[in-house]
């Protein structure tokens, strides 16, 4: 069953992103939201892009510096080698580093606001950010550079290319078949790539006395799912949507709860705060007596996470 | 009309100033990195981020403000990732891999290296005895890449002068032999061994046992016309090091197939992490044996004409290997 969290989630957004729990070392859970392929695809072709803006540079200056020795017989093979190690190199300080420096983002991961953690909720351990990187080698790059370098010690003809194909394409959609969007190197390093979001605390609604007074009967007509959707339809900016969508809130809480008189257009809003700070102060007290109202129809919801 | 007795308001008034703290303290973290906080408030991160912990804990039990909830949880997130992210750089990982994590993950797999030795082992003998007994099957079981032109047709002397005592192609072309190591012949296989470790293992042993089969086959070539220990020499130099490559992504691929096969207390995934951390630390190390096999084999080889001499390297390096592997990172951390 899903908290009420999740349920206000769902329907405010009308779509769920695929989450996982997460222990801290202090034992307390939290919630992570698991990275969606597509947001990794872009993370990773923007490092991609990054990588190959340094390595162009370094080319230039390798052709700058090394140009009058390319007459040389044999020069071209050199030239090719140390270019193959010199991105070798790079790509692969390029991961680590930025993992390493960052606490889990590369430039690419930041842009789309990801994370790497430890799978188990623990410290991410520099073990784990290299292997999780080496491993991409094997996945991507060794395939792609034996691909793009015909001939070499891959040059076995259409099948050997056929296979180089079908190897790649098989670890890139490898985090499509599995629920926590894990690639080969999140397997061995034992980690996860998460989304980041970064949440504001805005003031809190219940502030002034209060105009409205509501009896115990009238708060008990909705539960906490009802009340964070009336949060947010009360944290919303000022607007003529928004006025009119309060407006219609407001006249079926009225029916609902049998409200006496008529709420002229001007006190809507504060008659919704009211009712608020009223209904969030008694479903409060009532789950402090272990009394959880999870939604109107009375259901009980699952106890908090600890 | 009076206030409400709101305790979620109350909770939120006393502990706000904390939050605000530890925000500002991750907001700058996440810009700029650790080294950018002070001595001070290095020493309030981890105390906010355990109240914020707190403060999460109490919230989830008395309040109903989701804006509130939420918060906090991205908060203690975004905290949890600047108190336990990682806090060592490039160079000190590399460090402590080379001394420790490295030759320490090569002692733990020793069972899964002494099959992989073993697989090897039984090939290489199955190619000499093959060979010897019917030169055809050479040209059977290497592959034409590998084998070079070199074949039952070949020579004695075409043997000595084109390969063995080949001359010094020159510094540069040495280089650039040195720097394709990426993707030479046994790099790739050695990383393909390892990485079909995840399919159960079965592939890994098979490769292996071809790897043995082909130098066996080599060897039995070579002692037919007498060359058998020119030709090991030549091999030896860097084909120990080599080797020992080839065998640690065999290992490694074992290892990885160990926890696919039977995970054992955990689930697969679980196990997974737990052992393959170790397996890929074999594997990357390997990648660097190659390297250096790939110098000694592009550089060094043919500089070093002479067998005796090829040996005593091959019998240097060997040593040194095995002292690295065997005593490295032994002590307590």
């Amino acid at each position: 069953m899903m908290s009420v969290q999740e349920r206000v989630s769902l329907f405010l957004e009308g779509t769920r992103r695929r989450r996982r729990d997460i222990v801290t070392p202090e034992g307390v859970t939290l919630p992570v939201e698991i990275a969606t392929f597509g947001e990794r695809a872009t993370a990773f072709v923007l490092d991609v892009a990054l990588w190959l803006g340094a390595s162009i540079v370094l080319v230039l200056l390798l052709l700058l510096v090394a140009g009058p020795l390319l007459r040389l017989k044999g020069a071209l093979a050199i030239l090719a080698g140390a270019l193959l190690l010199a991105t070798f190199i790079i790509r692969n300080f390029y991961f680590i580093h930025f993992e390493l420096a960052w606490r889990g983002a590369t430039p690419g991961k930041r842009a789309v606001g990801l994370r790497v953690i430890d799978r188990g909720g623990g410290p991410l351990r520099p073990a784990a950010i290299v292997a999780r990187n080496l491993t991409r080698e094997i996945e991507a790059f060794l395939p792609l550079s034996l691909l793009l370098t015909l001939g070499g010690a891959g040059g076995a003809g259409p099948w050997g290319r056929l296979s180089l194909l079908a190897w790649l394409l098989l670890f890139a959609l490898l985090p499509l078949f599995n629920r926590e969007r894990l690639r080969a190197g999140d397997l061995i390093g034992g980690t996860l790539v998460v989304a980041l979001p970064r949440r504001v605390l805005l003031a809190d609604l219940v502030d002034k006395a209060l105009d409205h007074r509501f009896t115990e009967r009238q708060l008990a007509a909705y539960g906490a799912f009802e009340l964070q959707i009336l949060e947010e339809l009360l944290r919303r900016p000022e607007g003529l949507e928004t006025g009119r969508a309060r407006r219609e809130v407001c006249d079926r809480i009225c029916r609902r709860i049998g409200w006496p008189a008529p709420v002229p257009d001007a006190e809507v809003e504060r008659f919704l705060r009211d009712f608020y700070a009223a209904e969030r102060a008694w479903l409060e007290r009532e789950q402090l007596f272990g009394r959880l109202h999870a939604d109107k129809s009375g259901s009980d919801a699952e106890p908090p996470p600890r | 009309m009076s206030a409400l007795q709101l305790k979620s308001r109350e909770f939120r008034k006393t502990r706000e100033a904390g939050w605000r703290e530890l925000e500002r303290l991750v907001d700058r973290v996440e810009k700029r990195g650790v080294p950018a906080l002070s001595a001070d408030e290095l020493e309030r991160l981890p105390l906010l981020y355990r109240a914020a912990l707190s403060s999460l804990s109490v919230a989830r039990s008395i309040a109903l403000d989701r804006n509130l909830l939420l918060y906090l949880e991205s908060l203690a997130f975004r905290a949890f990732l600047a108190v336990y992210g990682p806090r060592a750089g490039v160079l000190a990982s590399a460090a402590s891999f080379l001394r420790r994590d490295f030759p320490a993950a090569v002692r733990a797999a020793r069972w899964h290296l002494l099959v992989a030795v073993l697989a090897a082992l039984a090939g290489g003998v199955a190619g000499f005895m093959l060979v010897s007994l019917d030169e055809a099957w050479f040209s059977a079981l290497v592959p034409a890449g590998v084998a070079g032109g070199r074949g039952a047709a070949s020579t004695r002397q075409q043997l000595l002068d084109g390969e063995i005592f080949a001359p010094w192609p020159g510094p540069l072309r040495s280089f650039a032999l040195a720097a394709n190591f990426l993707l030479s012949h046994n790099t790739l296989v050695g990383i393909t061994t390892f990485a079909l470790g995840l399919a159960g293992g079965v592939p890994t042993v098979l490769l292996l046992a071809y790897q043995g089969l082909i130098l066996g086959a080599f060897i039995a070539l070579h002692a037919d016309r007498g060359l058998a220990v020119d030709f090991l020499g030549w091999v030896a130099i860097h084909g120990v090091t080599e080797l020992t490559a080839v065998l640690l992504c065999g290992a490694a691929g074992l290892v990885l197939a160990e926890t696919v096969l039977f995970p054992g207390r955990y689930g697969r995934l679980d196990s997974l992490a737990l052992r393959g951390r170790g397996a890929a630390q074999i594997a990357i190390g390997a990648v660097l044996l190659f390297f250096v096999a790939a110098i000694l084999e592009g550089g060094f080889r043919q500089l070093v004409a002479s067998t005796e001499l090829r040996f005593a390297v091959a019998g240097v390096t060997a040593a040194l290997w095995l002292a690295y592997f065997l005593f490295a990172g032994r002590k307590r951390r």
